[in-house]
């Protein structure tokens, strides 16, 4: 059994810039693991610029923003072990596979960076055939940032995510035409400028509210998709097509080892302090919910840093969870718990699940406390503030979406 | 920047047999029982050829059916079908043994979910003891209950099969394969059959490549059995394709339940089965639809939302689990229910068709039954000593990422090993379709459908084409 004071696991920009921050601490024995040939996460594979403003003020882009962690990393003398899969947790041991044969560790404290991956075509339900030409973006952005190799020329985006203009984007680069990007609702889930954008700088289609209702094709090739909108269906013909965005929690392991699994977020429970109902383990970046830009997740990181040290120096501090519901029409929010101990401006933050003018409501003990108007979009992002009404150990938080 | 096909990323599989050479068995057909017959026939003596269309074995109705090894205590009383389960289930558990397959004894529950189905159990468990199978008792919801806790408490009560297993129906007709070639046997893969000719000594099959000459033919052509069987002359039977679609949970789910559940069957399908699978998830299907094209197997989002609904139902834990794939299935079945087995003496040409649900479990008594069908003494090889290997993919046993020295582990979800994909691609019998690496290895099967994988496995194929 190996030992170690702390261990982060996942070397992305959340796991990575934890584990930066610790040593700038001085904290000395800290290991990284990740299951990659190479650290730096999901920016190793997002070849477009747009990363860095605010860590490093310097338009990086993703493989260089990644090497430039990575590199900050190595400097501090910080381990990262790659090519070591996590598979088992339980018990608080970690077991690792690694091709030196299984690998055990006990760390005092353990952070889980897992990341997240992108909703596959299977989980979608949809209908067709099946082809290997049917992927994610993230398989796309492999083929073109690591592999050098294109799938396919003339392709259709299913989504309208910021990771759905990315897509677009990398694949004008690389030579392969867009027939068109569909989106099933009336609007775009991201910035409506990227619209007109695709459509007359790029002479994209964008197809809002229209259902892919069926991939057709023969013996695996991909001839074209059906897209309907009010029942008339429309053929686009294509040769592949890049499922985009819908991000979930890379979180399997943790839902199998911890017995109190927030399904709602697809993720365990954490507090303020990203402690998990464990507490010597701790969860940050983009598996507490799908993708937010790397910088958030930069930014995780480096507070999750001092809450780390918190605990490291209070052992005897015994988290006061406050466990936090949130309804079906929320489509994540995080933090999960209330942790009584650490003061906080913030209840939690949330996305909803569809463009929403309406109110966010708060009940402690199903008594409302607290509500808030909002107008938001899919990508809004929405702060709920923690204000001065009284919660005690026992209570249950609430959050509902009213329209 | 440089396309990679994705569809061809193998290269065909040669031959390494002459024109000259006469066969004297020509199997077509490699799905599972073709493999089962090829295997039987080659360590019998009996010079075979294995013919078929794909590149691969496993390529037609084989690639997807629910993995369960049953014991014929639904099937029809006194059939071809029930003997061949019981011997196949039998002659399994000898190869298993020796071969070390994986094998997980799960039993089955035959669950009733009404009154009026409840009623049926009885004459259920009947039909199972006069089947031969002893091992059957009715339980009541109670105790189902505490047999299965996750499931409905709709549930009236449950007979309790405690033969019906759980196998890998990928790593096992391989396995059939690789015995048969080192028997003596050939494959001759990418080979269409197109027609025939039988010159009162031989056939001479022609295919889409070469033309192959054999004494006896055995029809196992599946989906196209009855195209296949009209070379012979005559027509016998008709070829009803039956889609079933399938949803796979993620492996988050695996736990939920214990057995195989099974539904009281109704006169057209044994219905929606809900069970564990060898690699570690649920798999719920088939729907069972009737259908002209022998090709055609796209999923649909209703189905498949049925599907879904009806497993929430029966099973409401495993809402909040990811759904890993989705897939549809061909079933041969024919214009009768029962296994379409025949033999034409003047012509030397033997029908295995209609094999529409159990072809897994009764793929080696069928082999069994077509060698004594054939009724020809050939000269027995030596046995082989040198052990086949086959790769264990299965949760029932130590997988290689739980060894050392594997390289690294390319696809996270199903934690498939360099190695793995590497000794997947090699030898005779290595893959020979996408399809094919992916029943070898689950590579790019799990949760994240090739979004981490995809791009390095495509290389790895590229590279060890060239």
């Amino acid at each position: 059994m190996n030992k170690v004071q702390i261990a982060i696991i996942g070397a992305g920009p959340a796991g990575l810039s934890t584990a930066i921050e610790l040593s700038n601490m001085g904290y000395d024995d800290i290991v990284v693991f990740d299951r990659e040939d190479e650290a730096g996460g999901t920016p190793r594979h997002c070849g477009h610029l747009g990363f860095g403003i605010f860590e490093f003020y310097r338009l990086l882009s993703g493989p260089d923003y990644a090497k430039k962690l990575t590199k900050i990393a190595a400097d501090r003398n910080i381990t990262i072990n790659l090519k070591h899969t996590l598979v088992d947790i339980s018990k608080d041991i970690l077991t690792f596979s690694t091709t030196d044969g299984l690998v055990k560790y006990s760390a005092k404290r353990t952070v889980l960076a897992l990341g997240a991956r992108e909703t596959p075509r299977s989980a979608r339900l949809v209908s067709g055939i099946r082809s290997p030409n049917i992927m994610t973006t993230g398989a796309l952005q492999r083929f073109i940032y690591l592999h050098n190799t294109i799938p396919f020329k003339n392709p259709v985006i299913v989504g309208s995510e910021v990771v759905s203009f990315s897509a677009l984007m990398s694949s004008r680069k690389a030579g392969i035409n867009i027939a068109a990007i569909i989106e099933e609702d009336k609007e775009l889930n991201s910035f409506s400028i990227l619209k007109s954008f695709s459509e007359t700088i790029l002479q994209t289609p964008v197809k809002l509210g229209y259902e892919i209702s069926s991939i057709n094709g023969d013996d695996k090739e991909v001839k074209s998709v059906t897209i309907s909108k009010d029942g008339i269906d429309e053929t686009i013909e294509c040769d592949g097509v890049i499922f985009s965005g819908d991000f979930t929690p890379e979180s399997a392991l943790l839902q199998e080892n911890f017995k109190d699994f927030n399904f709602a977020n697809n993720s365990v429970f954490i507090s303020q302090a990203f402690q998990t109902t464990n507490k010597n383990f701790f969860a940050v970046g983009n598996v507490l919910r799908g993708a937010l830009t790397a910088f958030k997740c930069f930014f995780e990181g480096k507070r999750l840093a001092k809450f780390i040290d918190d605990s490291l120096k209070q052992e005897k501090l015994k988290p006061q969870h406050v466990k936090i519901e949130a309804d079906e029409n929320i489509q994540w929010y995080y933090p999960s718990l209330l942790d009584l101990n650490y003061p906080s401006k913030i209840l939690t933050n949330l996305r909803v699940n569809k463009k929403t003018t309406g109110r966010i409501i708060v009940s402690v003990n199903d008594i409302d406390v607290y509500e808030k108007q909002i107008d938001a979009k899919t990508y809004t992002n929405i702060k709920i503030p923690r204000e001065a009404y009284p919660v005690s150990k026992n209570d249950t938080i609430k959050i509902r979406l009213e329209s | 920047m440089k396309q990679i096909d994705l569809n061809s990323l193998f290269s065909k599989k040669t031959v390494d047999f002459n024109d000259n050479e006469v066969f004297d068995i020509a199997v077509i057909g490699a799905g599972v029982v073709g493999c089962g017959i090829f295997k039987e026939f080659c360590e019998n003596g009996a010079k075979t050829v294995l013919v078929e269309k794909a590149n691969d074995i496993l390529e037609g109705a084989s690639k997807g059916n629910s993995a369960i090894l049953h014991t014929g205590f639904d099937a029809p009383p006194n059939s071809l079908e029930l003997d061949c389960i019981k011997k196949g289930y039998e002659e399994y558990l000898k190869i298993k043994k020796k071969l070390d397959l994986p094998f997980l004894n799960t039993k089955a529950l035959v669950v009733a979910w009404s009154d009026e189905q409840e009623e049926k159990l009885e004459a259920i468990l009947n039909k199972g003891l006069n089947n031969g199978v002893k091992e059957l008792e009715i339980i009541s919801n109670k105790e189902l209950a505490l047999k299965e806790p996750n499931l409905s408490k709709n549930a009236k009560a449950a007979i309790v099969v405690h033969g019906e297993s759980l196998i890998d129906p990928w790593s096992t007709p391989l396995a059939y394969v690789k015995l048969g070639l080192q028997a003596g046997g050939k494959l001759a893969f990418s080979h269409e059959v197109k027609d025939g000719h039988f010159n009162g000594e031989y056939w001479e099959i022609k295919t889409s490549q070469k033309t192959i000459k054999a004494k006896t033919v055995i029809n196992a052509a599946g989906l196209y059995g009855d195209i296949v069987d009209s070379i012979k002359g005559s027509k016998d039977f008709k070829i009803i394709p039956r889609k079933g679609q399938f949803i796979i949970f993620d492996k988050t789910a695996y736990n939920l339940i214990n057995s195989i559940i099974l539904p009281v069957p109704t006169k057209i399908t044994k219905g929606v089965v809900i069970t564990k699978t060898a690699f570690g998830n649920i798999l719920v299907g088939p729907t069972a639809e009737d259908q002209e094209s022998r090709t055609d197997s796209v999923t649909k989002k209703e189905m498949l939302k049925t599907l879904q609904d009806k497993a929430y139902d029966l099973l409401p834990a495993l809402k909040g689990h990811n759904i890993t794939a989705t897939f549809a299935g061909l079933r041969p079945a024919s214009d009768e229910s029962h296994y379409r087995v025949m033999i034409n003496d003047e012509k030397n040409w033997i029908t295995v068709g209609g094999i529409r649900s159990t072809g897994l479990t009764s793929s080696l008594g069928l082999a069994k039954h077509v060698y004594e069908l054939n009724d020809k003494k050939y000269t027995k090889p030596k046995k082989a000593k040198e052990p086949i290997e086959i790769q264990n993919i299965t949760e029932f046993q130590t997988r290689d990422y739980e060894t050392s020295d594997y390289g690294k582990i390319i696809c996270h979800c199903e934690c498939v090993t360099q190695r793995e994909i590497q000794n997947a691609l090699k030898s005779e019998i290595g893959a020979g379709t996408v399809g094919g690496l992916k029943r070898r290895t689950r590579v790019t099967m799990g949760r994240c459908q090739g979004f981490n994988c995809q791009a390095s496995v495509a290389q790895i194929c590229e590279e060890s084409k060239s």
